[in-house]
C-alpha cells in the first residue's frame, strides 16, 4: 500500500481483495488488513524512477519529454520505420518497461496532448496496480489497451467520450461542470468558447485545442547527460551473484538508451556492487567488462554480464548496484550486405568469442602463436584470443618447410618417461622405431634440450613421437632414457 | 498414384522416387543437408550423401586419442578452413606446427579448455548456434543422451561441421547422431567400423590408408622385419601396464 498524507494512494492486488480502495484513510485500511505493509510516498524516488525510464526510452527516439502527472512523451514519428511499424514498437516499449520493473499505460495518437489524455484515462483505470518500483506510472505517446489512435477522425471520436476531469485546468471547476451536466470533452467543446475562457481561464482552451490538433505544441525534450552513471538500490540483501542480473538489466537498459541518444557504443563498462555498510565498511566490488567490439545492444551486454556474474563470488551481501560507462566511442552501425555470408559477420564472430571468454575465462580461450624455436614445447605457444594479434602475422611465424617436419598433432603437456623392456621402449606394447632420428639440440640459454626424436609404432599400429635424452648424467643412471612426447592424431 | 513420377511403375517398386527421405534398407540414404567431401574416395562412397554432413552430429568413436583422427578429417577441415576451426577440450595440447602441416593455418584455430563438462557442453552449443565457425571438434568422455540430442538440435541450426570424439565404449549406448563411426588404428592407416549410418548394415571394417603429412626423408619407406623378441615367455607373464 502506498500512502500520501494518510490517504491510500495505491494498493497491491492482495490489498484490493481485502477491500482496500484508494482514498481510504490509514486507520480504515489498517482495520481491513492489519498486517498490511504501508509505504509512504516518496516523490524524490518517483522522479528518479521516471528519469531512469526516460533514459531507457531514449533508445526508441531521441525526443522524450517529461510531462505532468508521471507521464512520458515519446515522439515516435521518425522511429516507425526503424522499429518495424507501430505495433512492433509498442511491443518493444512495453517489454523494456517491464524489464525496468514498471507497469504503464501506453497510448499513441497523432497529437501529443491527445496521447497524454488517452494514457491518463488508461492510467486512471489501472491506477490500482502500480509497478513494483517507486510507484511511478509512466505513460507514453506510443499502446496498451487504452488506445492506439492513428487517424484524426477516430481521435476526435475517442476524445469526445473522455471525462472532463482528466484535464488538470478543469479540475477546480468540476462542481460547476457537474452542475451544468457537462461530463465529457465532447460536451465541453460545445460550450461557447468566450464564456469558457472567462470562467476557467485560457489554459483549459489551449490544452483542448492542442489535443484536437488545432494549435501547435512545444515540449522541452530530455537531454541525456554527458557521462553515464546510474545507480539502483536493491529491495533486499542479495548474496548470490546470479540474482543481481535482473537489477543489472535495469541499468543496462538505461545505458542502452543513453548510448543510442548520444550515438555512442560502449567499449568498457563497470558494474559496481555496493555492500552493506556494516561495522566494517567494505569498498564496492567492481566487475569490469571490456568489449572487443563496441556494442550498443542490450541482449549482448546482458548475456555477457550473466556469464560474468555466474563466475563472480561476493564477499558480502549486495544492497546496491551501479553502472558506469568507462570508455565509449562513436557508434558505427553495421552495413548490411546484399548477400549475407554464410558464416555470419565479423561482429558475430567477435560476439561469440566474447561470450566464451566471459564464461570460460580468458586463459581458456586460446589461439596459436607459433614461436621460432627448435624446442617443440617452446614453439607450440598458445595465447588468449583477446590479445588481438593479426592473423597474417601469426601465419608468417611458421617455418617455411612446415610440411617436412614430423610433428605430432597432440603434444603431451609433460613428457612421459617410458619403461624399458628388452632394451625397447614400452608403452602399452613394445614400440618399434619407424623413422630415422631428428636431432633437436637448443636452448643452452635457458632450458637445454638434447634430444633425438623418433616416430615409433606400437603393436596396434598407433604412431607415437618419442625421444631419447642424448646426454644423461654420468654415474649410476647412465642408461639412455626414453620419453613419450606426442601422438600423431 | 498422383505422387509417383512414372504412372506405369508401382511406387512400391521404387519407393526412393517418391520422396527424398525414403530409401531401401539395401541402399544408402540421400542426405538432406550439404555434405563436405571426406577426401578419401573409399570412405565417401560408403557415406550417405557422399561426405561428412554439415549441421549434423557426427560421432567418431576411438579407443584412445592420437590414432590418426586428424589425418582422417584433414581434407574436410581444409575445405572449411576459411572459417575458424574450434578444438573443444582436446585430450592433449594441440600442436600448431603439426596442424599447419595438415593445412590448417594457426590463425584459424581456436582451442577451448574447460574445467567442467557442463561448461564444455555450453561452449559447444554457443559455437554451434553462432554458426560463425567452420568446424567444431568436441572431445567428450561422458555425455548423456539428452545432451547429445540438444547438441544435435543446435548443430541443425547452422552449417557447422560438427564431430564429437567419444570413447569406443560409448558405441554400446544409443545416440541421436545419424552417423557414428568407430576408428581403430591399423598398419599404414585406419580401420573404420560403421556403427550407425543411414544405409545398409556393414559389418566388415573399411581400411583407409592414411599417410603422415610429411615429405621428409626421416620416415623410412621400407618395411620392417618384425624380429621375435628374445624372451617372449617372460614378457607374457607380466601384466601390460601403462606407464605414467
Amino acid at each position: 500500500m502506498v500512502l500520501e498524507h494518510d490517504r491510500v494512494l495505491a494498493v497491491s492486488p492482495a490489498a484490493r481483495v481485502a477491500g482496500i480502495r484508494p482514498g481510504m484513510r490509514r486507520g480504515g485500511a489498517l482495520m481491513l488488513m492489519p498486517d498490511a505493509r504501508l509505504v509512504e510516498r516518496n516523490p524524490a524516488r518517483e522522479a528518479e524512477a521516471l528519469d531512469a525510464v526516460a533514459l531507457a526510452m531514449l533508445q526508441f527516439t531521441p525526443q522524450v519529454a517529461l510531462l505532468e502527472e508521471a507521464t512520458l512523451l515519446l515522439d515516435i514519428g521518425a522511429s516507425l520505420r526503424l522499429f518495424g511499424g507501430i505495433r512492433a514498437l509498442c511491443v518493444r516499449v512495453q517489454a523494456s518497461l517491464r524489464a525496468l520493473g514498471f507497469s504503464g499505460a501506453l497510448s499513441c495518437a497523432p497529437t501529443a496532448r491527445a496521447a497524454w489524455l488517452l494514457a491518463r484515462s488508461g492510467a486512471v483505470r489501472i491506477a490500482h496496480d502500480p509497478g513494483p518500483g517507486a510507484g511511478a506510472r509512466s505513460s507514453a505517446r506510443a499502446g496498451r489497451r487504452c488506445g492506439r489512435v492513428l487517424r484524426m477522425a477516430t481521435l476526435e471520436r475517442r476524445l469526445d467520450r473522455l471525462p472532463v476531469a482528466l484535464l488538470p485546468p478543469a479540475r477546480p471547476y468540476m462542481s460547476w461542470f457537474e452542475g451544468i451536466g457537462c461530463d465529457t470533452l465532447g460536451e465541453l467543446r460545445r460550450l461557447p468558447r468566450p464564456g469558457l475562457q472567462r470562467r476557467c481561464g485560457r489554459e483549459l482552451l489551449d490544452m483542448l485545442d492542442a489535443a484536437y490538433g488545432l494549435c501547435p505544441e512545444l515540449f522541452e525534450w530530455v537531454t541525456p547527460p554527458e557521462q553515464f552513471r546510474a545507480r539502483l538500490e536493491l529491495f533486499d540483501r542479495i548474496e548470490q551473484a546470479e540474482l543481481l542480473l535482473a537489477g543489472a538489466h535495469h541499468l543496462v537498459l538505461q545505458l542502452v538508451g543513453w548510448l543510442c541518444a548520444r550515438q555512442l557504443a560502449v567499449e568498457r563498462f563497470t558494474l559496481l556492487m555496493e555492500h552493506e555498510r556494516g561495522r566494517v565498511a567494505m569498498p564496492p566490488t567492481a566487475l569490469e567488462v571490456a568489449l572487443a567490439e563496441p556494442s550498443w545492444r542490450d541482449e549482448h551486454l546482458v548475456r555477457l554480464l550473466k556469464e560474468r556474474l555466474a563466475r563472480q563470488e561476493l564477499p558480502a551481501p549486495v544492497i546496491g548496484l551501479g553502472l558506469e560507462a568507462r570508455q565509449v566511442r562513436e557508434m558505427a552501425p553495421p552495413s548490411e550486405s546484399l548477400f549475407p555470408e554464410p558464416g555470419g559477420s565479423e561482429e558475430d564472430r567477435m560476439r561469440m568469442l566474447e561470450l566464451l571468454v566471459a564464461r570460460l575465462g580468458p586463459e581458456n580461450v586460446l589461439q596459436a602463436l607459433p614461436q621460432a624455436d627448435y624446442r617443440p614445447e617452446v614453439a607450440n605457444e598458445w595465447v588468449p584470443v583477446q590479445e588481438g594479434r593479426g592473423g597474417a602475422r601469426m601465419d608468417a611465424r611458421l617455418p617455411p618447410d612446415v610440411g617436412s617436419l614430423p610433428r605430432p598433432s597432440w603434444l603431451l603437456a609433460k613428457p612421459i618417461a617410458l619403461l624399458m623392456r628388452n632394451h625397447r621402449p614400452f608403452y602399452g606394447s613394445p614400440l618399434k622405431v619407424a623413422s630415422t632420428p631428428e636431432r633437436i639440440e637448443a636452448g643452452w640459454w635457458s632450458e637445454t634440450q638434447t634430444r633425438d626424436y623418433f616416430i615409433a609404432e606400437g603393436q596396434d599400429h598407433t604412431l607415437y613421437w618419442i625421444y631419447r635424452e642424448r646426454i644423461v648424467g654420468a654415474g649410476e643412471d647412465a642408461e639412455p632414457r626414453w620419453y613419450l612426447h606426442g601422438l600423431f592424431g | 498414384m498422383n505422387c509417383s513420377p512414372n504412372p506405369g511403375v508401382s511406387p512400391l517398386a521404387a519407393p526412393e522416387a517418391l520422396h527424398p527421405s525414403l530409401w531401401r534398407a539395401s541402399q544408402l540414404a540421400r542426405s538432406g543437408t550439404r555434405c563436405v567431401d571426406t577426401g578419401h574416395a573409399a570412405l565417401s562412397t560408403q557415406l550417405p550423401g557422399g561426405g561428412w554432413p554439415v549441421g549434423t552430429l557426427v560421432e567418431l568413436l576411438q579407443q584412445q586419442p592420437g590414432i590418426g583422427e586428424m589425418r582422417l578429417l584433414r581434407p574436410a577441415l581444409q575445405a572449411c578452413a576459411e572459417r575458424r576451426i574450434v578444438l573443444l577440450q582436446p585430450p592433449h595440447p594441440p600442436q600448431a606446427l603439426a596442424l599447419a602441416a595438415l593445412g590448417l593455418a594457426p590463425s584459424q584455430l581456436l582451442w577451448l579448455r574447460t574445467s567442467r563438462s557442463a561448461d564444455a557442453l555450453w561452449a559447444a552449443e554457443q559455437v554451434l548456434r553462432s554458426g560463425s565457425c567452420g568446424a567444431l571438434l568436441f572431445w567428450a568422455n561422458h555425455t548423456r543422451g539428452e545432451s547429445l540430442r540438444r547438441l544435435h538440435l543446435a548443430a541443425q541450426a547452422g552449417e557447422t561441421l560438427f564431430f564429437m570424439l567419444r570413447p569406443l565404449i560409448a558405441a554400446q549406448d544409443a545416440s541421436p547422431a545419424p552417423l557414428r563411426l568407430g576408428l581403430r588404428p591399423a598398419a599404414g592407416g585406419m580401420q573404420i567400423d560403421f556403427v550407425k549410418r543411414r544405409g545398409p548394415q556393414r559389418d566388415a571394417p573399411l581400411f583407409l590408408p592414411l599417410d603422415l603429412p610429411i615429405t621428409s626423408s626421416l620416415v623410412q619407406r621400407h618395411a620392417f622385419v618384425d624380429r621375435t623378441i628374445a624372451t617372449p615367455a617372460g614378457a607374457r607373464h607380466l601384466q601390460p601396464q601403462l606407464v605414467q
